[in-house]
């Protein structure tokens, strides 16, 4: 099925506010008493008053539990069936506006209080190198809880039920002549998440995702072509599994894999090109999500991800786009990766603008983020992969709005005269501050005037951020918007892996250059803008 | 508090003994890890983080079934083994099994150094100091991240093999841009061994590298002669990780299959100026006394957690003066193929078939070409071909009548590895050093290339 925006709207309400969690938060499976008696309130007194002792301005511990399930098959069998949790705690410090981490998976009172120390150390020990002491801005004391949407938790799912499917999925792809191989999967993941912090907030939360896929290959001598799944990650329950039709989308998928082994190779040049949602999303995460990190545009990821070609001074002025393109950074969006009720740092989940009507308007921020462009409140977008990773900067689910007009897909198409329909996730690569792109996808479709006309192969596209959202003329309406997320979005250092969603409907792009992956040829040379 | 040898055997002793299943490999694993990340000119974040890991893997009537838990504590454990059982219990056959390994005598590997893992706050901090104030002085912005960790494992089979790994691992790299931004570069080197690791030449060759950067020119995107340092040759082919597997030559998905079923082992696939080995106890690139068994050229630290891993590692031949020596077998496929499964590799060694020459000797004679310093977000566009895309980043040159002329401007290139390191391509290799790639992974020892003809595609004005 495909997620309406409507949709989401109706079930927002029951996502948000405070609920119950289930019973067996902080409980691991199977019979395991002694983790019942984690006092997560006393285990948080002995970090922060530990902290404040050793002079910490500021303090946060968190005690989290990660679950993850993961099923893995090939063909007729059972590659695999995997289960693994971990538990453990973090804590932070900030002394002398320096900050200091320290973290283990003993979680008792005495590790707590050793860790803290260790913590401060460390603090301290850097303090004597800090140019410039780190500032936060404040956040209103929270004491809640928070469950992200679900129906069936996965986690309450027999394995078989799970492996049916995915050799249900299996079997429909390699019911197709030509198909010689396939492989599907399914990953289940639980966040049980503990924050205090000196503020005196006090925020547990539970949060699902569910991560089906499947590639099917078709081998030819001399060459072999592979399609893979199109739907993405969603902060969803196991009813993802039920309420779309996998097995019709694998068989479809197998008979695209072997229609692209006999497909035409595309020819490079320009084109108009119409991107459907499930590849759309990704152009969006690199062009969009990461240029507004306000980290990177303070070159605090300059060693590793980049700097943004975005800079504070740019802010409310640069023409990112057309006047069609809004992007929103959402944290609040039922089904989005990145949706939680509050962040790392107890800053609630929110929504905001980064291009409105074309022009670039905002910025992701952390509290420590914030008053660097003159905030006085973090937009709440600090997360830390692990008990054991330091939170830092991380995109929250940035989407783009669809037409109030009721524009489908086909409408899109019927005003190209000369293009390509781009389907699926490909390989995608974009430059460290975020400027010159190329991507791919998994399958291609000629538009000849108006109409889809025959599958291509070996297309990829090269643009550079802002000619390309300058050149989008047309947008899906409310009822072709999905929500496709990635599970594994890397930044950072030591480096971390981040969820993340990017609603968007379909949009068209006119005169995109385009090239041939399988000749290594592009159209020419692109034009000079320095 | 890394697990020592004794506690390791205890707990995976302790792990199969709860086993109720035929068949079972149980694993147990321990870390630390520090950082200090730095960042305009500041300290950024800077932390310690411990963890441990168990695992085990149970075959009920060839079914299969893992689990894992970072909770070593005796209920947890047999909870653990509970779980495995129960979703083997469940599972369709598992049509690879294989027998865990019987007692195997492995060749140590010395990789772990005391002075990495007990590394002082007091002394990074003043290292790191250092290097902000070098910048300073320099007129340059820094950021950079410094990262130490220690590990210690090994794993146990119901069949009665045992192994025990410890090993520490230290890398600093600095990012040196001018105030303007028009210009940046950048070094990264990593060691076993902290007393080994130069971190004011990582400093000084970034800045270097940031200050000749300035007032970079553009040229016309196109096919170039070009020299790689070995930074650039890290990052795009790493640990050669594309196209090594057997199983996937054979099923004709792989750069590296031949018609009818076959591989291309025995062919000259690369110039002969080429060779590519794996040797686990080279002195500068320590790999694992244990290999994976097949799967890609990646180290196999305490990868004796699974049935198709464990076998002892050997010193291997991958590619020699150009002809690719061998594939790399896990222990069921290598059953299938009648075939032996690969003892490795562990670690990537890539050298001259001949002399080496040295990075100033090929911009010597070098007409017309372009030196790349690194390569950065580096994604495969077609597996038959084992080509990707990516771009230049952190200092490119220029290269006129023997000398380096001046700075460029980045570009994107789209490029095929099997045709850049193919037969008649490639004109010069260097002297291998020790090096990783800049997105992250594991170090290897690789040379600087000069090769003939390498595309680039598009200008990239990102600094």
């Amino acid at each position: 099925m495909t997620f309406s925006r409507r949709d989401f709207i109706k079930t927002a309400s029951v996502a948000l506010g405070a609920v119950s969690l289930p019973s067996w938060v902080y409980q691991a499976h199977g019979a395991v008493p002694a983790l019942d008696s984690v006092n997560k309130d006393a285990l948080a007194d002995a970090a922060l008053s530990t902290a404040k002792k050793l002079g910490a301005s500021y303090a946060d511990i968190r005690i989290n539990r990660y679950r993850l399930e993961a099923v893995n098959t090939r063909e007729k069998q059972v590659l695999n069936v995997s289960s693994g949790q971990n538990f453990g705690f973090g804590v932070r410090v900030l002394i002398n506006g320096t900050w200091g981490f320290a973290a283990s998976p003993l979680v008792t009172v005495e590790e707590v209080k050793r860790v803290t120390g260790e913590a401060a150390a460390i603090a301290k020990a850097n303090s004597a190198i800090t140019r410039k002491k780190i500032e936060l801005v404040p956040t209103p004391k929270v004491v809640t809880t928070w469950k992200s949407s679900f129906e069936r938790d996965p986690f309450d799912v027999p394995a078989d039920e799970k492996i049916a499917i995915l050799l249900k999925i299996n079997e429909a792809a390699l019911g197709v002549k030509g198909i010689n191989f396939v492989n599907s999967s399914l990953a289940s993941v639980n966040e049980q998440k503990y924050l205090a912090n000196s503020d005196g907030s006090r925020i547990e939360q539970y949060i699902i995702r569910t991560n089906p896929s499947f590639s099917a290959t078709a081998v030819a001598p001399g060459d072999f072509q592979s399609v893979n799944s199109l739907r993405e990650a969603q902060q969803i329950g196991f009813e993802y599994l039920t309420k779309h039709d996998w097995v019709a989308e694998a068989k479809q998928a197998a008979e695209h894999a072997v229609m692209k082994l006999k497909a035409p190779s595309v020819q490079p040049g320009k084109y108009d090109l119409v991107l459907h949602p499930s590849h759309l999303f990704l152009t969006i995460h690199e062009s969009v999500g990461h240029p507004t990190e306000l980290d990177r545009a303070m070159l605090w990821e300059a060693n590793y991800a980049g700097t943004s070609f975005l800079t504070p001074d740019k802010t409310g002025k640069l023409q990112f786009g057309s006047k069609m393109v809004n992007f929103v950074a959402d944290r609040t969006q039922p089904q989005g990766m990145a949706t939680v009720g509050y962040d790392d740092e107890g800053v609630p989940g929110q929504s905001w603008h980064l291009v409105k009507d074309g022009v670039f308007v905002d910025w992701q921020t952390t509290r420590d983020t914030a008053k660097l462009v003159g905030k006085s409140k973090s937009y709440g977008c600090l997360h830390a992969d692990s008990w054991g990773s330091v939170p830092f900067p991380r995109m929250p689910n940035v989407s783009l709005t669809p037409s109030k007009q009721n524009v489908t897909q086909d409408d899109l198409i019927a005003d190209v005269d000369k293009g390509i329909l781009i389907y699926g996730r490909g390989s995608y690569s974009i430059d460290q501050q975020r400027y010159n792109f190329q991507f791919g996808g998994q399958t291609f479709w000629e538009i000849k005037g108006g109409k889809v006309t025959g599958m291509l192969r070996d297309v990829a596209y090269q643009s550079r951020t802002t000619d390309f959202w300058g050149s989008l003329d047309g947008l899906g309406g409310e009822a072709t918007y999905e929500i496709p997320g990635s599970p594994n979005d890397g930044k950072g250092e030591p480096g971390q892996s981040n969820a993340v969603s990017h609603g968007c409907p379909p949009a068209r792009f006119r005169q995109i250059n385009v090239l041939n992956t399988a000749s290594g040829a592009s159209s020419g040379q692109m034009e000079d803008h320095n | 508090m890394l697990l020592t040898e004794q506690e390791v055997k205890t707990l995976t002793g302790k792990i199969l003994s709860m086993v109720t299943a035929d068949d079972a490999s149980a694993a147990i694993g321990s870390n630390k890890q520090s950082h200090l990340r730095f960042a305009a000119n500041n300290v950024l974040t800077s932390g310690t983080r411990e963890g441990r890991s168990a695992s085990v893997t149970v075959w009920i009537g060839g079914k299969r079934g893992s689990a894992s838990t970072n909770d070593l504590d005796e209920p947890s454990l047999k909870s653990m083994v509970e779980q495995a059982e129960k979703i083997a219990r469940n599972a369709p056959p598992d049509r690879e099994y294989m027998p865990t390994l019987g007692k195997q005598t492995y060749k140590p590997v010395n990789s772990y150094f005391e002075a990495t893992a007990n590394l002082s706050l007091a002394d990074r901090a003043r290292q790191i100091g250092t290097i902000l104030s070098e910048c300073e002085k320099s007129g340059v912005i820094g950021a950079g991240f410094h990262n130490a960790n220690s590990q210690a494992g090994g794993s146990a089979t119901k069949n009665g093999n045992f192994e025990y790994e410890r090993s520490t691992g230290v890398g600093l790299s600095v990012t040196a841009r001018t105030p303007d931004g028009t210009s940046s570069g950048y070094f990264l080197r990593s060691h076993n061994d902290i007393a080994k690791l130069d971190t004011m030449r990582i400093a000084r060759e970034s800045i270097r590298k940031a200050l000749d950067g300035r007032n970079a020119r553009v040229i016309d995107p196109g096919i170039y002669t070009v020299i790689l340092e070995p930074q650039a040759v890290a990052d795009l082919i790493g640990g050669f990780g594309f196209g090594s597997n057997a199983r996937t030559a054979d099923e004709g998905r792989s750069p590296f299959s031949a018609p009818g079923g076959k591989t291309k082992v025995g062919e000259k696939v690369f110039d002969e100026k080429v060779t590519i080995y794996s040797d686990p106890w080279h002195a500068d690139l320590p790999g694992s006394q244990s290999a994976g068994g097949g799967g890609g050229f990646g180290s196999g630290f305490g990868g004796g957690g699974g049935a198709g891993g464990g076998i002892p590692a050997q010193k291997i031949s991958m590619v020699e003066n150009g002809v690719l020596k061998n594939l790399t077998y896990n222990r069921f496929w290598a059953k299938q193929k009648g075939a032996e499964p690969t003892p490795g590799p562990v670690n990537t060694i890539m050298e001259s078939s001949g002399a080496a020459m040295s990075v100033e000797e090929m911009i010597k004679s070098t007409e017309r070409g372009i030196l790349v310093g690194r390569f950065w977000y580096i994604r495969a566009t077609d597996p038959r071909t084992a080509s990707s895309t990516g771009l230049t980043r952190d200092g490119v040159w220029w290269i006129e009548n023997g000398k380096i002329a001046y700075p460029l401007k980045n570009f994107r290139f789209n490029q095929s590895t099997v045709k850049m390191l193919g037969p008649g391509n490639v004109l010069a290799v260097g002297k291998p050093e020790r090096v990783g790639s800049s997105e992250g992974g594991g170090g290897s020892l690789l040379p600087a290339l000069k090769l003939k003809e390498f595309n680039f595609t598009s200008q990239s004005e990102a600094v």
